[in-house]
């Protein structure tokens, strides 16, 4: 569904991503992982269309999606979650739902501003993770971890095939991150494809059928769960730099 | 568009790398503070006006020669540009986005008072070498220019010296890089932000007192000067000294060139240009860092 | 709560009332004059609002469409005949073009780089006018004849009177667009980019598309009010309104008011049109009214950024919740 091709991309000198090509297959839920610094966080910006890459190409369903502007990439169908929750702090939540947009036409712009049909949708997903009765709450009063699944469904709002989740269990209690693993797993029954980024170990081989492992801003490794945490080089990047690997955790 | 003669040519490269190192010398301060604080001082047009009267002051009442008076006028608007920052700037909370009107209040505030004490009348100050000039290989230097050209070089030098060989010009370079990293490496980053605002300040009053000699002002020329010394940390690159030396020159150049070849009626136009075409194809300027997006 | 939805409509109501006779029971012809200017101020303020204060693009450069509006309706009013009343309106749309290009060019840079290219904006606009004399007449300017219609001047004692309603009328309409844009899909994305422009991109909006759009409509009214204004006094020259100070009147009513509100920059045009005009009038020889500009501006920015429509409505509603309370015990 989504192939990257010998994805560069430099900063100032420092390779950030290094001839990187990816392939995330329709239907799957694929992690990626590699230590701090690796480069994934910018292979993200660099699909989603935040970064140009120096080289390189990706291409999304066949069709070549490097070099987009990011709104144009979601309206192809790419959602995403930020590493470090992003919403619109001083809206409502409900308000947060309605903004994102699902595709552009003249009639959509000046019409009105929260049809009918998105408040339902909106309020099936409120209801959906338990948080119906904050519709009305700014979002920046909300706790962490319900800032977090606002976050998740307000993409889920222009509903995306393919969806990048940037560690989504990142700071988040144990309780939160088995309801997250269960709302990947449901959507993931109901057709969506996952991309995510992760530094918790056991979600990621619970949940991914099939991981990538990128080290330096490469590809060290890819492969089944099983064989990843066994891969030697995968372990050498890990323990040789200063991360501890929560394997267990 | 007339094309000029070769000496003519050169003669106009001349004229327009004295008066690109005055340039230069008035934006540094500029680009200094923005590359410390991320803050466009819009006021900087008004410090360099206020420069240019307390200089013409000085001048007219005392007889002080414009060179001479940037000893006076920089430690004053040194003083001057700390109690801003203190006072004023460090209050804002989100400078990106308030510090722009708030210098631009500020600005005016000083236009207002400049206009009350000086009125509207057009200014220049003669000393007596105004009209001066040093001929080498049948190329005229201006003694005005010339004297301002040394005068700006040995700022932007003693500029560089602090920078660069003390304590408290590498806490201001740190600062530049990454204020965070700065903190942590127990920079007082506030501290160090008033002092470089000052500093900046302090140049541009520098830069003013040149300018007295050199331009004809009055309050409301610090518009001009204000769009002049953007477009030239612009070119240069926000936050990047060199930068500003290097587009101050080219700048000055192109500005003389347009005089002659078109009219001198059209030749601020370069500023405008050159600060369109950079924001349009290489916002990082010449030599600054490129501003990453936030994904 | 529902004392303050009531007042939202009625107050406009009221206002607009009053706006309707003013003319008729005020007869001085010097408050007639203030009160074309508020309600100008009025429109330039909440025409700004749009890009300025949904989007949070701080444009110091709108003097510049305002000029243009100007200078076209002067130029074919002299040229054509074309009466400013009526040009003025399809004019504007001339000028939104403009606008709708020049924010494409401006609206690639964020923050503070932008405020820097809109103030460019103003000086390019003033140098072609004083440069392109053959059109423009340089810096002396284009006059135009004393306002009247159909060859039948006006009669010095109405002459305001015509000035008033137009820009009532157009005021109207800015508050109706305004209103229209907050209420649509286009606004709240415009709410969205000035809340967290990436994460706006991100979930589908087109930023550049909504702000150039924001920009170019913008500077429609602007443009309106701008060809009104150069008939009104029949005389506009460049450095009366290619001028930043032009531009900056109108971003520091809206800021007073509450910038991003519907009727904000409204409120801060009532309050600081008449203001200015005492200034000008007490200290107009001297430049001092800078400095009064400058002071207010700096005061606003610092101690209610968010003007005052939005502080009143923050202490209002704690005052609600205060009184509720105290009932409740």
């Amino acid at each position: 569904m989504l192939i990257t091709e010998n994805i560069t991309k430099s900063f100032g000198g420092i390779k950030a991503v290094d001839a990187c090509s990816i392939e995330v297959k329709q239907g799957s839920i694929t992690g990626l992982i590699g230590p701090n610094g690796s480069g994934k966080t910018t292979l993200f910006n660099i699909i989603t269309g935040f970064y140009q890459p120096d080289a390189g190409s990706i291409h999304f369903n066949q069709q070549p999606i490097q070099g987009l502007k990011p709104s144009r990439i979601c309206h192809k169908g790419i959602g995403r979650t930020f590493q470090i929750t992003r919403l619109f702090w001083k809206m409502t939540v409900l308000e947060n739902l309605i903004v994102p947009v699902k595709q552009i036409g003249w009639r959509t712009l000046l019409s009105q501003g929260v049809k009918k049909h998105e408040e339902e949708h909106a309020m099936e997903l409120l209801d959906w993770v338990g948080l119906s009765q904050y519709r009305d709450t700014e979002v920046r009063k909300l706790s962490f971890g319900q800032q977090k699944l606002i976050e998740l469904i307000a993409v889920l709002m222009s509903d995306p095939e393919l969806i990048l989740l940037d560690e989504p269990a990142g700071g988040v209690n144990p309780v939160m991150i088995e309801k997250m693993m269960e709302m990947v797993e449901d959507l993931n029954r109901q057709g969506k494809t996952f991309l995510l980024v992760e530094h918790n170990m056991r979600l990621v081989m619970e949940l991914c059928q099939h991981i990538i492992v990128l080290d330096h801003g490469q590809k060290i490794a890819e492969g089944i769960p099983s064989e990843v945490q066994q891969n030697p080089l995968v372990l050498e990047a890990y323990l040789g730099s200063t991360q501890n690997v929560n394997a267990g955790a | 568009m007339t094309i000029p003669s070769f000496h003519l040519f050169i003669q106009t490269l001349i004229l327009g790398v004295l008066v690109g190192g005055v340039y230069a010398l008035m934006s540094s301060g500029l680009t200094l503070i923005f590359g410390v604080m991320r803050v466009i001082n819009v006021a900087h047009g008004a410090i360099l006006i206020l420069g240019a009267f307390i200089t013409y002051v000085l001048f007219q009442n005392f007889q002080i020669d414009p060179i001479v008076s940037i000893v006076i006028t920089m430690p004053l608007l040194f003083g001057v540009g700390w109690l801003i920052q203190r006072y004023i700037l460090s209050r804002i909370e989100s400078p990106e986005q308030t510090s722009v009107l708030v210098t631009f209040a500020l600005a005016l505030i000083m236009e207002g008072i400049l206009g009350a004490i000086f009125h509207t009348t057009i200014r220049s100050v003669k000393p007596d070498y105004a009209t001066d000039a040093i001929i080498l290989a049948s190329y005229r230097f201006p003694v005005t220019r010339l004297m301002g050209f040394a005068s700006a070089l040995i700022v932007i030098l003693c500029l560089n010296l602090i920078l660069y060989y003390t304590n408290i010009g590498r806490a201001i370079r740190a600062t530049m890089q990454d204020p965070r990293a700065a903190q942590l490496v127990g920079i007082n980053v506030s501290k160090i932000s008033a002092f470089a605002f000052a500093l900046g300040v302090s140049t541009a009053a520098a830069g003013g007192s040149l300018l007295s000699m050199i331009y004809s002002f009055n309050p409301s020329s610090q518009t001009d000067w204000i769009a002049k010394t953007l477009s030239i940390i612009v070119l240069g690159g926000m936050g990047s000294l060199p930068g500003a030396l290097v587009a101050a020159l080219i700048l000055g150049v192109m500005e003389q060139l347009t005089a002659i070849m078109i009219t001198l009626y059209w030749s601020p136009i370069v500023f405008y240009f050159f600060l369109f075409i950079t924001l349009i194809i290489r916002p990082q300027g010449l030599m600054g860092e490129i501003i990453r997006e936030k994904g | 709560m529902e004392k303050i939805r009531i007042a939202k409509v009625v107050l406009p109501i009221v206002l607009l009332g009053i706006l309707l006779v003013y003319p008729l029971v005020e007869t001085s012809q010097y408050y007639q004059h203030i009160m074309v200017m508020t309600l100008m101020a009025a429109v330039m303020a909440s025409s700004w609002n749009i890009i300025g204060g949904y989007a949070g693009y701080t444009s110091l450069g709108h003097a510049a469409f305002f000029g243009l509006g100007g200078y076209l309706v002067a130029w074919t009013h002299n040229e054509y005949g074309w009466h400013p009343f009526v040009s003025t309106w399809f004019l504007a749309l001339v000028v939104a073009g403009v606008a709708l290009a020049v924010g494409w060019i401006a609206l690639r840079t964020q923050g503070s780089a932008f405020v820097v290219v809109t103030i460019a904006v103003i000086f390019i606009f003033r140098l072609l006018a004083l440069n392109l004399s053959a059109i423009t007449n340089g810096a002396q300017g284009l006059t135009q004849p004393r306002p009247g219609w159909g060859g039948v001047q006006w009669s010095p004692e109405l002459m305001k009177v015509p000035f008033h309603y137009i820009m009532l009328l157009l005021l109207c309409l800015t508050i109706y667009s305004s209103w229209r844009i907050r209420q649509s899909k286009f606004g709240m994305g415009l709410i969205a980019i000035r809340e967290d422009e990436g994460k706006a991109e991100a979930v589908g909006i087109d930023t550049m598309l909504y702000k150039v759009l924001a920009f170019g409509i913008s500077a429609y009214f602007i443009g309106v009010a701008g060809g009104i204004y150069s008939y009104f006094f029949t005389y506009i020259d460049p450095g009366f309104v290619f001028d930043i100070f032009v531009s900056v009147t109108m971003v520091l009513i809206a800021i007073l008011g509450g910038r991003g509100t519907l009727w904000g920059p409204v409120l801060g045009a009532f309050i600081m049109q008449p203001l200015a005009n005492w200034v000008v009038s007490e200290f107009g020889g001297t430049q001092i009214h800078l400095t009064v500009f400058g002071g207010i501006l700096l005061f606003v920015m610092l101690f209610m950024p968010q003007g005052i429509l939005p502080a009143l409505n923050e202490f209002l509603m704690r005052w609600n919740s205060k009184t509720r309370s105290a009932s409740a015990n």
